[in-house]
């Protein structure tokens, strides 16, 4: 599902944001990214879903090269991956339907599809009956599942979600861990990036370690060493 | 069909999200659209005024001493079909000679009529100063004719200056076009900034930069088209509240209509110009903004 091959990325004169990176994420896995503040989890996130070009190296997503990928291509890729950020990134002038219909808006479905799979999706995050509320309207809680909902209501191939419980309390947290295991179980590969160790302990997932933008260990030995 | 129409309600929406800036950008295009209009109509009007002059002036062909006159008579109306053929004898021309000096005319005693040639005069309306040019080409060959006088001097002088305006006009409209287009644009990047939000959220879900673009080039289409509406609309309004004014104090103007001074093409032009500069305006801004982010 994605490959990284050698990869390297460098903001300007600044030490490198990643430093030869290289791992899989293979077909329905659900892996955290962690590591300290800087240590660059946010930045691959960046690369996989084609938001930064990488300064060096390879990276395969769904099989294709993405730096081969010719900038009106990137949009169809973007819409196998649903992604999720810590500020949530809602409209607040637009109702948490409008917001959640967007993903579907882009792809031209048939306004009578987009109500429905909206509906589907809000019900499936327990917001159906919040769906005309504007987000500042909502819990902190409620804003990461509408933004959960927005993620997967276009069916993904993969999710992508940097620190998506960094703003919310245990039981929130809880809530939208239950979202992303229950679509992983649904066979979306999901990828979280995160720096909160008592996550990682919850939860028995696959954990790749970055800092100063190396892999520093990929497996389950950091949630080991984290419990 | 819904593609069309979710672009059309996107557009309306921003519309109506940023008044502030959709007044800025309408009034920018009203007043260019009303500066070239008020330039456009006045050429136009100074045009047509000079078609009505030449139209006006009579072309006289004056006669070698012992030519007939009435077989020049003749000849001038199978040269000239449709107008106004009319023989005038030396003693006639010393008649209207001495009443178009009025309290003056005693300078002309002793005078005898045959000072002045015979001569036909050629009238006609609504002929424009190239056809009165082409008609006194014709008219030279009159048999007995001396010279041809259509009096036009004056008026391919003036044909020549308006010629220029038309030129200097149109370098100066398309500058103006520019500036606009670089106005509004500027104008249009702080609706496209207020919406950077919006523009990376779709990105973010696949949207491509003809989606996002579309609305964009929607909402410069339509508020192209309501300042062209509002410049035409004032256009009109002074043009007639004008024109009564001008037919009093100009004569030859008194049979000029709206449509000569601001036809209908031209206010087509106007509306289509207006559209188009919106649409520059918001493809340059939100291409530069999408090249960005």
């Amino acid at each position: 599902m994605i490959q990284l091959f050698h990869v390297f990325k460098q903001y300007g004169a600044e030490a490198p944001a990643l430093s030869d990176v290289s791992l899989e994420v293979r077909k329905g896995e659900f892996v955290f990214l962690t590591g300290p503040s800087g240590a660059g989890k946010s930045t691959l996130l960046k690369l996989v879903f084609c938001a930064e070009p990488a300064s060096g190296g390879q990276i395969l997503v769904f099989g294709r090269n993405v730096s081969r990928i010719r900038p009106s291509g990137i949009p169809y890729l973007r819409r196998n991956v649903g992604v999720v950020f810590q500020d949530f990134k809602l409209l607040p002038d637009r109702t948490v339907a409008e917001n959640v219909a967007f993903p579907l808006e882009v792809r031209g479905q048939h306004p009578r599809e987009v109500r429905r799979k909206v509906t589907s999706a809000l019900r499936a995050v327990g917001l159906d009956h919040r769906m005309g509320k504007f987000p500042l309207a909502l819990s902190g809680g409620e804003q990461q599942r509408a933004a959960v909902a927005r993620a997967l209501v276009g069916d993904p191939a993969l999710l992508l979600a940097d620190e998506p419980t960094g703003n919310l309390d245990l039981d929130r947290t809880v809530e939208v861990m239950q979202l992303l295991e229950g679509a992983n179980a649904r066979g979306t590969t999901v990828v979280v990036a995160t720096h909160d160790r008592g996550l990682l302990a919850r939860h028995k997932k696959r954990i790749i370690a970055l800092e100063n933008g190396r892999v520093v260990s990929d497996g389950d030995s950091v949630r080991r060493a984290a419990s | 069909m819904h593609r069309l129409v979710l672009v059309l309600r996107r557009a309306v929406d921003a519309l109506r999200r940023g008044p502030f800036v959709t007044a800025v950008a309408v009034g920018t295009i009203f007043v260019a659209v009303l500066l070239t209009g008020v330039f456009a109509t006045a050429l136009t009007g100074a045009e047509r005024l000079l078609s009505t002059w030449a139209g006006e002036v009579p072309a006289s062909v004056y006669l070698a001493p012992g030519a007939d006159l009435e077989t020049a008579r003749q000849a001038a109306e199978r040269l000239a079909p449709g107008t106004k053929v009319e023989a005038v004898t030396p003693a006639e021309a010393l008649r209207r000679l001495r009443a178009s000096l009025g309290d003056q005319a005693k300078v002309l005693d002793g005078v005898g009529e045959a000072v002045l040639p015979a001569a036909v005069e050629v009238r006609s309306s609504g002929m424009s100063l190239a056809q009165v040019q082409e008609l006194a080409t014709r008219l030279r060959e009159v048999p007995g004719a001396a010279e041809v006088d259509v009096g036009a001097a004056w008026l391919v002088r003036l044909e020549t200056l308006l010629r220029r305006g038309r030129l200097v006009g149109a370098a100066l409209l398309g500058l103006l076009a520019f500036a606009t287009a670089v106005l509004v644009a500027n104008t249009l990047r702080l609706a496209v900034y207020a919406r950077r939000d919006e523009i990376e959220i779709m990105k973010l879900v696949g949207a491509t930069d003809s989606y996002i673009g579309a609305p964009f080039l929607v909402e410069g289409l339509l508020q192209g088209l309501a300042g062209a509406a509002l410049g035409v609309a004032a256009l009109l309004g002074s043009v007639q509240a004008l024109l009564p004014w001008l037919r009093r104090a100009l004569p030859i103007a008194g049979r000029l209509s709206r449509p000569d001074v601001l036809p209908t093409p031209l206010l087509l032009a106007l509306l289509a110009g207006g559209a188009a500069i919106g649409i520059v305006a918001s493809a340059l801004s939100v291409g530069r903004f999408l090249r960005r982010v």
